[in-house]
């Protein structure tokens, strides 16, 4: 390798180099200038620098949309596609920065948000790579950043608790996709995804393929929370700030679905075998069918019993990591990235009304929310959106995202094989409906408790909510907007 | 803004904005969308503009579908449509379009007519409600949706539409969300309607998969060319899309939602209930007609079904909706739900001539339906609001002589919907009859006879209750003739309740659906133009009126007589009854008319049960197999269990860690076999 | 038979290093003993790595174990961290405290 890649290396890698730029001037303003701040002062300037570093990163990105790269045995891979992804990864991580000025859960605001900004970066190098390595370092910046911040709130005990048991589920996930990465590498000789690809198909009967591919997937099954890896998330969930939170169900699930239909795609498409109806060969297609299955049935289901707003939010996380596994299956990236897109900014969004009425009332039940109508019409209607949307009801983006990966799921195989899978799909997504509009129920029919008064957030956090209403409203009315971005 | 103002301006402006009929049509569409948002962002604080907008949006939208029928409708136009991408996202093209035909072009008159008759009417029923704004932006953004079913030219675009539909009757329905009641409707409608939708989105993924296409047009002609395209689904293919018809035409078993809805304002129900979301499963149907008319195919598992074809289940369906919804209104005592019950029984009836194979004449029934059904509710609303919000009918009485117009004008619509000839009613329901005789259906056709006589018989018993005799209440006593914004959409509304069948309209739609068969029967001539439909209309009055019993004695005479043993019946029980006679002479039988057959019942029977089940069990698993086993027995008899198990189970989130180790071990058994 | 020991054998050890860590995080107590396990199960990966590097006759494995190490002491850092935070709050480094998070 000459001076010369280096110097075009440091020019591809110019978004990620902004990103780690604007993680160190977040940390030296906060600990250099605003030291004898108060919080909220030092919270909503931590989140106007990295809302301006990540600005500008996104204009790096757009000025280079582009490009193709493939660069050191796929340890950098660019297309456009990956640089769209990273857009919307920088959205939803100024979005999370900006809750941060919801309610004061640390003293060390400067800190968190620097790690939101480290956790995007980890992000953005895990959606450019093709090299199992990269993917795994990637993996565990994006993991530790995201644990240490589940930790933030150290007044709750809750806090520390659940981000233990994050990081200790965590840290066994990451040892099985290792062990299933070592094996992948010792049948093929190779950490690059595409020659993995190549000589993989050679095993394709072989158990060993066949646990390598099972521990992988049970890797990432744990960060897309897909049932039975999904038990630290209903925990985490309600553990962790906010913020963290939403972090959490947004930007890191946006990542793990790209990387996960990437590493299925590219390295092992010889070994899908089949998850079709009476045409079961073992294979990953299989694995998935079976998780998106389980994930499906298990998160609508308890998400019925579900009192406590943030658990019923983990559960439909899981249950639509389940829809979103139905676009792999598909192998239909645009439908994945749409549907992991779309979800994820929905999601944040909630988490966005959950800080700001937690933050007000100190509520955290679903009850929390009655009368919120007469509190603040804004959250209502935002809420109601990103609940619509979250249920599939045209036309927002949550039902063309799961018309688009069910359609992808039921045209794979001449014979329709795997209608059984979009069955189940439609029929789940029929009853997460009954706890929706449990939601709504509260929002716009029962009456206000007595000694409530207005919920407003500040107006940034305002303005972003209404913001994300509308594109979760537009994206979903004219999929082809974002779609096309996708392809 | 003045309403003629706004109106001049808009016909004006869309002939220079484009004269082809498929702009109109766009422009049809989306005026209601425009008005809602104008309503929305401007005129959000004034009742009078908020009105104004709405009601001259829908009046245009009226004006230039009647344009557009005049261009299309009439003559032998070809089909239109206009379509523009959407979406092409690899194998998955939709397009955005519109389809102008002479179906399309009927049902927009009836959507948007009935739309803005009730939406004058509104303005005086819902006259010092405090959010009135809000009720025309409802009332908009329903029209806009349902202008979008009729339009559509393909299955994604119409299930997009459909879907709103629903999310706008949640929010009309459930317009006095305060009260509980009326939210609960709302949010049983809605639920309702998905089950029957998760049908519909599972046919559409199927016919798209199978076919690789969801465009009408394009289907049609490849189903033509290829009638096994759909191989072995293609039956369960038609079912599934039928279901979603199911539940917004409020087949049995998905019937539970549509009397609930009731909850809603009066106009609400008549919009809903009348001309628009109910009648969309039926003009689903018969837009999607060519679906049923490959070969009937089923798949192994389902083989036991043999030669029965999915036109044969619908009809039976919908016969059956038809029969039990005629028994249930004969012993209900609220006007509106009286009229409620009616209006699945009829729905029934449309579904069961699509089952026979009479898409025309379902659509016919439709049509005039729209009319005299519009008018019966808001006629009710008249009733109601003039009787302090009092429903029960045996609290009034003695109204014809305080309520005249209404009165009259109720009076039409009962009689239109018995199938007294010559009104509009008799030939829709000849036509429906002689579908089902003609295509091979006794049995149907018999039950359609019967059903015919209880229509009758529980309108009649309506109007005889509430209107004649004396009155029964305070109420009753007091009430008096509703304002002119109310009584005006009646009158209106009764002249196509009397009027409607004498033009063809039967010839045009068989016209529509059967053309390739040369299969045109009936009065009339085969190619009709305007003119000749004029004088059709006025010149051969006497002609009409007998024309049926000429042409097909039986369901002519049958249906008549039918009527008139209802007639009778009525006459001799409800002839100044001061109380219902039938529960003594039915017994307990009239018992389960009166309570529905108990079906909500059951509904809850089975299905709270069921989720309760589902979500304690799910509840359980979390409480106790995932959360550690180790909880501290709060529920007091389940200490002993947690105290058992913590024993087995050291702590949680090691439980956590076996399950997941567990998983991946299950995930390689599984996989491995 | 040879003394020299052959692919299999590493990966035998691997195996059992791999199901001796995990062991320990199932059956243990003590969170920094589970904590242990996991490393456990990190190296049984890296002694994987190393050994098919070694018969791949290439390098890959090797670079990816270095780093491994690096990110597993990384781990290490804010596991503590965390375990220290929930210490302060509770007392007590043990799993079964851990339940005050649950449905």
């Amino acid at each position: 390798m000459t001076n010369g890649d280096y110097y075009q290396l440091l020019k591809l890698l110019a978004p990620e180099w902004t990103v780690v730029g604007t993680v160190l001037a977040i940390l030296f303003a906060d600990l250099q200038f605003w030291r004898n701040r108060s919080v909220a002062w030092r919270s909503a300037g931590a989140a106007s620098i990295l809302s301006l570093g990540f600005a500008a990163a996104a204009g790096l990105l757009i000025w280079k949309r582009a490009v193709t790269a493939d660069l050191l045995g796929g340890t950098l891979v660019l297309s456009p596609t990956s640089q769209y992804v990273k857009l919307a990864l920088l959205g939803l991580a100024i979005v999370t920065a900006w809750l941060c000025t919801e309610g004061e859960f640390t003293k060390h605001v400067g800190e968190f948000v620097a790690l939101i900004a480290l956790a995007t970066a980890g992000m953005m190098f895990l959606v450019s790579t093709e090299n199992l390595l990269m993917v795994f370092v990637a993996l565990e910046l994006v993991s530790l950043s995201l644990y240490v911040m589940t930790a933030f709130n150290k007044r709750s005990p809750r806090s520390a608790e659940a981000a233990l048991k994050y990081f200790l589920f965590g840290g066994m996930a990451a040892a099985f996709t290792l062990f299933g990465f070592s094996f992948l590498y010792g049948l093929t000789g190779s950490i690059h995804l595409p020659t993995i690809a190549a000589k993989i198909s050679w095993h394709a009967g072989d158990p060993l393929t066949l646990v390598a591919i099972v521990l992988v997937v049970a890797g990432f099954g744990f960060k897309i929370a897909a049932v039975p890896f999904h038990l630290w998330a209903p925990d985490a969930y309600e553990g962790a700030p906010a913020p963290a939170a939403a972090f959490i169900a947004s930007g890191s699930k946006v990542a793990s679905f790209f990387v996960l239909g990437k590493l299925l795609s590219v390295g092992l498409p010889g070994v899908g075998g089949s998850g079709a109806w009476k045409a079961f060969s073992p294979g990953w297609l299989a694995v998935v069918a079976i998780l998106a299955t389980a994930s499906m049935i298990f998160g609508n289901l308890a998400a019925l019993a579900q009192s406590s707003l943030r658990r019923l939010l983990a559960y439909s996380a899981i249950a639509h990591a389940g829809y979103a596994l139905l676009a792999i299956i598909g192998g239909s990236q645009p439908a994945l990235l749409y549907y992991a897109i779309t979800y994820a900014v929905t999601s944040v969004g909630i988490f966005g009304v959950v800080a700001v009425v937690e933050n007000r009332t100190g509520n955290e039940d679903i009850a929390g929310l009655a009368g919120l109508r007469e509190r603040s019409f804004l959250l209502s209607v935002a809420l109601s959106v990103f609940v619509l949307s979250l249920a599939g009801v045209p036309p927002l983006a949550g039902f063309f995202g799961k018309f688009y990966a069910f359609a992808a799921a039921a045209k794979l195989g001449s014979s329709l094989g795997y209608w059984w899978l979009v069955a189940l799909a439609l029929g789940a997504s029929c009853v997460s409906l009954f706890y929706y509009l449990q939601v709504l129920k509260q929002v716009w029919v029962a009456p206000v408790p007595e000694g409530q008064g207005k919920v407003a957030g500040g107006w940034v956090v305002s303005i972003l909510l209404a913001l994300l209403a509308l594109a979760v409203l537009v994206t979903g009315a004219a999929p082809e907007l974002l779609i096309r971005f996708l392809k | 803004m003045d309403v003629h103002a706004a109106h001049n301006a808009v016909t004006a402006a869309a002939p220079a904005f484009s004269s082809r009929p498929e702009d109109i049509a766009w422009f049809i569409l989306l005026l209601p969308l425009l008005a809602a948002a104008g309503i929305t962002l401007i005129v959000r604080r004034s009742n009078f503009l908020a009105a104004t907008f709405s009601i001259a949006a829908t009046v245009t939208a009226f004006v230039l579908s009647f344009v557009l029928f005049l261009m299309f409708g009439v003559g032998d136009a070809a089909a239109v449509t206009s379509p523009f991408a959407w979406l092409h996202a690899g194998e998955l093209a939709v397009n955005l379009g519109v389809t102008v035909d002479k179906l399309s072009t009927l049902m927009l008159l009836v959507v948007t007519g009935v739309s803005a008759l009730v939406q004058v009417y509104s303005v005086g029923y819902m006259h010092g409600d405090r959010s009135f704004p809000r009720f025309f932006i409802g009332l908009s953004l329903f029209t806009f949706s349902m202008l979008g079913i009729v339009l559509a030219d393909n299955f994604v675009m119409m299930f997009l539409f459909w879907e709103l539909v629903g999310v706008s009757s949640w929010l009309l329905i459930g317009f006095w969300y305060e009260k509980e009641s009326a939210a609960d409707a709302a949010k049983k409608a809605f639920l309702t309607n998905r089950l029957g939708d998760f049908g519909f989105l599972l046919g559409i993924i199927i016919i798209w998969a199978a076919a690789g296409t969801v465009n009408f047009a394009e289907l049609s002609q490849k189903l033509g060319a290829h009638p096994d395209l759909l191989g072995s689904l293609a039956s369960v293919a038609g079912l599934l899309v039928f279901m979603g018809a199911m539940g917004k035409s409020a087949q049995f078993p998905l019937h539970v939602w549509l009397p609930d809805a009731m909850e809603g304002p009066t106009p609400v129900s008549a919009l809903i209930h009348a001309a628009t979301m109910v009648a969309a499963g039926v003009y689903m149907l018969c837009r999607v007609f060519f679906l049923y008319q490959v070969e009937t195919a089923w798949p192994a598992a389902l083989a036991f079904f043999g030669s029965i074809s999915a036109l044969d289940i619908i009809g039976g369906i919908g016969a059956f909706t038809a029969l039990l919804a005629a028994l249930m209104a004969i012993q209900q005592n609220d006007i509106k739900r009286i009229l409620a019950y009616s209006t699945l029984s009829q729905l029934g009836y449309m579904v069961m001539a699509v089952g026979c194979g009479g898409p025309d004449a379902a659509m016919y029934h439709l049509t005039t339906h729209a009319g005299f059904k519009a008018l019966l509710f808001l006629g009710a609303g008249s009733v109601i609001h003039a009787c302090h919000h009092e429903q029960d009918i045996w609290k009034m009485g003695g109204l014809r002589k305080l309520m005249p117009k209404t009165f009259l004008t109720f009076a039409l619509g009962t009689a239109a919907l018995a199938g007294l000839p010559p009104l509009s009613g008799f030939y829709s329901k000849d036509a429906v009859l002689l579908a089902a005789l003609d295509n091979g259906h006794p049995v149907l056709f018999g039950l359609g006879v019967l059903i015919a006589a209880m229509t009758t018989f529980y309108m009649l018993r309506l109007v005889l209750v509430a209107f004649l005799g004396s009155g029964r209440s305070e109420a009753a006593g007091h009430a008096h003739e509703s304002p002119g914004a109310m009584t005006w959409p009646l009158v209106i509304l009764a002249v196509p309740s009397v009027m409607l069948a004498w033009v063809p309209l039967g010839d045009y739609l068989t016209h529509h659906f059967f053309t390739d068969h040369g299969h045109v029967h009936g009065h009339g001539s085969e190619v009709i133009s305007f003119g000749a439909t004029i004088s059709a209309a006025f010149g051969l009055v006497n002609h009409i009126l007998f024309e049926p019993f000429n042409h097909a004695p039986l369901p002519a005479f049958l249906g008549t007589g039918a009527l008139i043993i209802g007639a009778w019946i009525a006459v001799t029980l409800y002839w100044n009854a001061e109380r219902d006679p039938l529960p003594k002479l039915l017994g307990s039988f009239a018992r389960g008319m009166r309570n529905r057959f108990y079906f909500d019942e059951i509904y809850e029977a089975i299905f709270i049960p069921l989720h309760d089940l589902v979500a304690r069990l799910a509840d359980w698993f979390d409480r106790w197999v995932v959360g550690g086993l180790a909880v501290r027995g709060a529920h007091g008899s389940t200490e002993l269990l947690g105290r058992a198990l913590r024993i087995v189970q050291s702590g949680n989130l090691q439980t956590y860690t076996f399950f997941f180790v567990a998983g991946v071990a299950l995930v390689v058994l599984i996989a491995l076999k | 038979m040879s003394l020299t020991p052959g692919l299999h054998h590493f990966l035998v050890v691997s195996a059992l290093l791999f199901s001796l860590g995990l062991l320990g995080v199932l059956a243990r107590r003590n969170l920094l003993v589970i904590y242990m396990g996991l490393e456990l199960m990190l190296n049984a990966a890296n002694l994987a790595l190393v050994a098919f590097s070694r018969f791949n006759a290439n390098l890959n494995g090797q670079v990816m174990v270095f780093f491994i190490i690096t990110v597993a002491a990384a781990e290490v850092a804010v596991g503590l961290a965390l375990i220290v935070a929930l210490y302060r709050k509770r007392q007590s480094a043990h799993v079964e405290d851990l339940t005050s998070l649950k449905l």
